[in-house]
Order: C-alpha cells, then sequence, then structure tokens
C-alpha cells in the first residue's frame, strides 16, 4: 500500500465521526522505485491532505517531507523528487492500519489492505 | 444445452464426491428465539432482532461466497478471457469470432464512457482519481488510469483478485498509477468526494442493499464527479406489476444461487435510487441487444478441452456458476434480463 492511497482511506465503522487518517503500524516496509511523472505528481499535489501525508512518511521511516507544502515548491526538482518518493515509492507490506477512533485494526498483508467491516462495525 | 449440462453436472458432483443438490444442506440460520406469548410489542421486537440477525448472517454469507467464487475463478478467467471481466459490446446482430471479444470489452468501457458525457482527452476536465468499484482483476481500473493519466483505487471482496489486479499492474507499468485493496461497495473506506469519476461496471448486481450500494457511489463521488453504473437488471414493471410473475422469479433464482447475487431489481428501480439522492442528469438505456452474443462465447470457450480442464481444476463455485450459463441466456431472450447502463452526475457545491 502506498501512502497516495493512504491518503484517501478512512474509517467509516458506524457511530465514528473522523476516521481519518488512519495511524499506521509498520511492520515491513519495501521500497520501489518507479518513473517521476511530474504532471501526474502535480496533478495529485491539490487532492493530497498534507499533514496526514507528512506523519504517516515518518511512520513509514522518511523523515524528509518539509511539515508544510505549497504548490511553488513543485517548481523544485529537489522537492518533486521527495513528494513522489514519499508519495509512490513507499510500500507497507506488513503491518496495519489503526482507526483513529476506535483503536480497530485493519491489517495489510503483501501489501494488501483489508478494510472490510466487521457485522457489528457497520 | 441445459439439460447436457445438468447431467454433467449430476457426474461431476459424484465425481468429486460433492453433494448433490438434495443432500445439500440449508445455510445455517440462526435458531430464532420461541416468541413468548406476552404483550403484541414484545412479540414484534423479538421476530424483528431474529429478523435482523439473520440478515446480516446471510449478507455475511453472501460475501463470503463472492469473495470465494471470484479467489477460485479469477485465474480460469483471465487465462481464457484476459482481464476484463464484463460483458463486450457488440453491433446488434454480429456475427462475431472468438478474436473479437476483446476489443468488444473495450468498446463497452469506451461506450460506457460516452453514454455518460465523459470530455474526450481534453487535459483540463478529464478525471484524475477514478473509484472502480467491484474492480475485479483490475482491467476497467488499468484502461481508465491509462487513458486518463489518472489514479485509480479498486475495490473488491476477494483477496486473489487484489493480488492478481496489483501483478497486472506491475507488469503493465502502471503501478503507480492503480491501487487495489480488498473492501465492500457497501461501506466504501474513503472519505467523502475524492473522486472524479465513479465506476461499477457489471458489479452492481452482487449488492445486497442497493440504496446502500448507491449513497456509498454519490458519497465518494467529487462535486462535478460522474458516476457510471453497468449492470444486470430485471425488466422494469408494469404500473399494474406488483412483483415479477413467479416463474420469472425461479429463473432468476437459479441464476442468484450460483452467481452469488442478491434479489434483483429493475434499472428504474437505480433511476429512482439516484434520483432521491438529488443526483443530475440521469441517464439510463438497456444495452441487452448489443450484448447479446457474449454468453454463448463464454459457453463456447468452457467446452473448449482448455475451458473444461481449468473448470475441473478450479473448483466447485466455478463450476457451478458455469453450469447456469445458459440459463443467462435464457433470461435475455424472455426479456426478464437487461443489460443496463444507468448513469448520473454529482451537483457541484
Amino acid at each position: 500500500m502506498r501512502l497516495l492511497t493512504h491518503n484517501m482511506l478512512s474509517s467509516n465503522i458506524k457511530g465514528v465521526t473522523s476516521g481519518f487518517p488512519l495511524r499506521i503500524e509498520a511492520e515491513k516496509v519495501v521500497e520501489k522505485q518507479v518513473e517521476l511523472n511530474a504532471a501526474f505528481l502535480k496533478n495529485m499535489f491539490a487532492k493530497i491532505e498534507w499533514k496526514p501525508f507528512v506523519d504517516a512518511s515518518r511512520a513509514m521511516g522518511y523523515a524528509e517531507l518539509p511539515d508544510e507544502a505549497e504548490p511553488l515548491m513543485l517548481e523544485s526538482d529537489e522537492f518533486l523528487q521527495k513528494f513522489h518518493h514519499a508519495l509512490l515509492e513507499l510500500h507497507l507490506e506488513e503491518g496495519a492500519l489503526v482507526c483513529p477512533e476506535t483503536g480497530r485494526r485493519f491489517p495489510v498483508n503483501k501489501g494488501i489492505p483489508n478494510m472490510l467491516l466487521h457485522e457489528d462495525e457497520v | 444445452m441445459s439439460s447436457l449440462l445438468s447431467t454433467w453436472g449430476s457426474r461431476l458432483r459424484l465425481r468429486f464426491g460433492l453433494p448433490t443438490s438434495s443432500e445439500r444442506q440449508s445455510p445455517a440460520v440462526v435458531a430464532e428465539r420461541p416468541l413468548r406469548a406476552s404483550a403484541r410489542g414484545t412479540r414484534t421486537t423479538v421476530a424483528r432482532a431474529a429478523r435482523s440477525t439473520r440478515e446480516e448472517v446471510e449478507v455475511e454469507r453472501l460475501q463470503r461466497g463472492i469473495a470465494e467464487l471470484y479467489d477460485e475463478s479469477s485465474g480460469v478467467w483471465e487465462d481464457i478471457w484476459g482481464d476484463h471481466m464484463h460483458h463486450g459490446f457488440y453491433d446488434s446482430n454480429a456475427v462475431v469470432s472468438l478474436s473479437d471479444h476483446r476489443s468488444a470489452q473495450i468498446r463497452m468501457i469506451e461506450e460506457a464512457l460516452r453514454f455518460a458525457s465523459l470530455p474526450a482527452e481534453d487535459k483540463l476536465k478529464t478525471p484524475r482519481t477514478i473509484v472502480d468499484v467491484g474492480c475485479g482483476i483490475g482491467g476497467s481500473s488499468r484502461y481508465l488510469a491509462r487513458k486518463y493519466g489518472a489514479q485509480c483505487q479498486g475495490i473488491t471482496l476477494s483477496p486473489v483478485q487484489v493480488q492478481m489486479a496489483q501483478a497486472l499492474a506491475a507488469e503493465q507499468g502502471l503501478a503507480d498509477k492503480v491501487s487495489f485493496q480488498v473492501a465492500d461497495a457497501l461501506n466504501q473506506p474513503f472519505s467523502d468526494g475524492q473522486f472524479d469519476l465513479v465506476w461499477s461496471m457489471e458489479s452492481g448486481e452482487h449488492m445486497p442493499d442497493k440504496m446502500k450500494f448507491v449513497s456509498e457511489l454519490a458519497r465518494v463521488a467529487a462535486p462535478g464527479a460522474r458516476i457510471i453504473i453497468v449492470t444486470w437488471c430485471h425488466r422494469d414493471l408494469a404500473p399494474s406489476e406488483e412483483s415479477l410473475r413467479p416463474k420469472e422469479k425461479e429463473l432468476l433464482n437459479k441464476i442468484c444461487n450460483a452467481f452469488y447475487l442478491p434479489d434483483w431489481c429493475s434499472s428504474a428501480d437505480y433511476v429512482d435510487l439516484l434520483r432521491s439522492l438529488s443526483l443530475e442528469d440521469i441517464k439510463a438505456a438497456d444495452w441487452s441487444e448489443y450484448v447479446a452474443p457474449f454468453w454463448p462465447a463464454v459457453i463456447k470457450t468452457a467446452l473448449t478441452w482448455k475451458g473444461l480442464t481449468s473448470l475441473l481444476r478450479s473448483g466447485w463455485k466455478t463450476i457451478k456458476g458455469a453450469l447456469v450459463m445458459p440459463l443467462m441466456i435464457e433470461g435475455y431472450k424472455k426479456d426478464l434480463i437487461k443489460f443496463s447502463i444507468i448513469t448520473c452526475r454529482k451537483p457541484e457545491k
């Protein structure tokens, strides 16, 4: 699971009012190189919740992202490289995503998050 | 054709030591508590509680059945048909050869986009984020991500499908654009308003609660986003009709059991649901005539040496599904089953 995906996921357990962002418990993180596409990154930037993204990247062991970011920074190659790396190249292979309100763990195995709710959570 | 296949089915069941239809036990049902002969209110409450628990068990059984069916059968399908697990779109009355089906499946995607008035490859207005609800092994996700240069999220109940989808994405150089997770379309794991395009290609028929299904599609759609639903429906009911005729229900039930489908609805029902959610620009069409060659082709491939051996290796759920395919043809011929497209737009803020 990449951080781009994590930034879109939320816990929709019955009764939970703010299920975003899910806390990351990282047991195994893998880096997979992917070609940088500046246009794609610029499109995605607008949709990213930045603070949760930075927190998530730190949970995955990457601390290079600035605490705050603005569109202007996309003009810098160095920033683009860091943004690209954190967004697309870090993969959570084993671990869990944790609901911030209930503490419920959604397991991640072989890079696949299982977001299915149990009957009593619906 | 169907009697041949049912004989074949019985022989298979005996061969593999599987229970025949008379032996097969009814699914475990939560035992109803005996109703107390006290005030009517209590009796009703107890009955309602027992019923909703039974419903929960049913839904869970259905979900597990769907996951297992696709865990079992996706590899077989991909081997023979490729990575699109949906009907092809054909010209009416066309004579189609086996090699035409893949391009027909792609044409189905393009025709659906056109029907929904999605803009052409104009960079300013194309969808940037897409959700593929009931994504199978990711055929649509990869196609749409490539077409629009967009980010696509796919969800399915089947862990095997997610693994296959991810592997195919990596093979095709799309690992940065598409992601898949195991999730429930009735409780999508996304925050509100995430997606510019909400895509459901032949998954709606698996949804036990159509209202919840459609509400979730609407919830995750961004303002101005298009929602595209391509699904199997039964015919619209006439104003005088309360429900389908008994023979019609009987036919659909047989299909439901094999394909893990809950009750069917009509495309008019979908339109009503979308309207009730204040969605705009709602359009619906019956595309049954454009998909007619599909099931005969699937049956034909199932009856090849490769098809039969793959089926035998796959599992009982897959075989059961295959045996019921002639009933789909029967349903279409009787104007009972309709291949429907329903599209709409979420209002801008």
